[in-house]
């Protein structure tokens, strides 16, 4: 992710608590810093989703809701790529924790696999690149976004579905 | 600090429509579940509806919770139909695959007409 970083411009930096619903915060925040950055609706509501679900994660098992425990989180674009921070203090036990099997909708509708465990896999999902790294105490979780590819996309459509020539 | 979820419940001729507004995250686990008990107990609808048109945001907590319903919709064989889900979540549906156990629909009318629903 060097080549994205390399020229950057940080957007927001900013620290949430951790409690349960500051995801909403966090991803709202995000939302207002990258809006001048072309993204589509579609990518943008992405980003968000990626940026509640991973500020969710640090909550939940990095900072254990502790309240006075910040969830911190940096934005900053490169004019390659807008890359999104989300540090908690979970520290390496999280990363071992956090890599779950991949979700099987079939599994858990039999009652093989819980309901839940879905959050890593719609991250993964929603961004462009995904990158988790320990540091001490730090956890901190990278989500990358191309802005090229919004240019580059000429034949999508606002809505996301490629346009029928 | 976290919004909460409400649920209203109609009921149609072999259907249940349950209507969600606010936010699909893990308060939701204290009103879907009794909802659609609720809903079932109340007539034994064949098809149950989830209106997602006022739910503004949905977490993983909450595709959980639809995981739940849809798991107990398929063990009394119940049809379990999705309507006014944004763009967004529909993409989201269609990457976790609920997409395809659960038809989709724009609105609660269109459910109601499709062969598939009521």
């Amino acid at each position: 992710m060097d080549a994205t970083t390399a020229h950057s411009e940080v957007l927001a930096d900013f620290a949430v608590p951790s409690e349960t619903g500051n995801e909403r915060i966090a991803m709202a925040r995000v939302a207002q810093a990258v809006a001048g950055l072309g993204l589509t609706a579609r990518r943008l509501d992405a980003l968000k989703t990626a940026v509640a679900e991973a500020t969710m994660n640090a909550i939940e098992h990095g900072n254990h809701h502790r309240a006075d425990v910040p969830v911190l989180v940096r934005v900053s674009a490169a004019p390659s790529a807008v890359t999104v921070t989300i540090t908690d203090q979970g520290g390496a036990a999280e990363a071992t924790d956090s890599t779950p099997a991949v979700p099987d909708l079939d599994a858990k509708l039999a009652g093989l696999q819980s309901p839940r465990g879905w959050g890593l896999f719609l991250i993964k999902n929603m961004v462009d690149e995904l990158a988790v790294s320990t540091k001490g105490s730090d956890h901190t979780v990278t989500l990358m976004m191309r802005l090229t590819d919004d240019l580059g996309r000429s034949a999508e459509t606002e809505d996301g579905h490629a346009a029928h020539v | 600090m976290q919004r909460t979820c409400d649920v209203s419940i109609r009921q149609a001729p072999g259907t249940a429509v349950l209507s969600l507004t606010g936010e699909l995250n893990s308060s939701a686990s204290a009103v879907l579940g009794p909802a659609y008990d609720d809903a079932v107990a109340d007539g034994d609808p064949r098809t149950v509806v989830l209106d997602f048109t006022d739910v503004d945001y949905i977490n993983s907590t909450g595709i959980a919770l639809v995981v739940e319903v849809l798991a107990r919709a398929r063990a009394e064989s119940r049809t379990l139909v999705a309507v006014g889900l944004s763009d967004h979540y529909r993409e989201i549906f269609t990457i976790t695959r609920l997409s395809d156990f659960m038809q989709m629909y724009a609105d609660v009318g269109a459910a109601l007409a499709s062969p598939a629903g009521a």
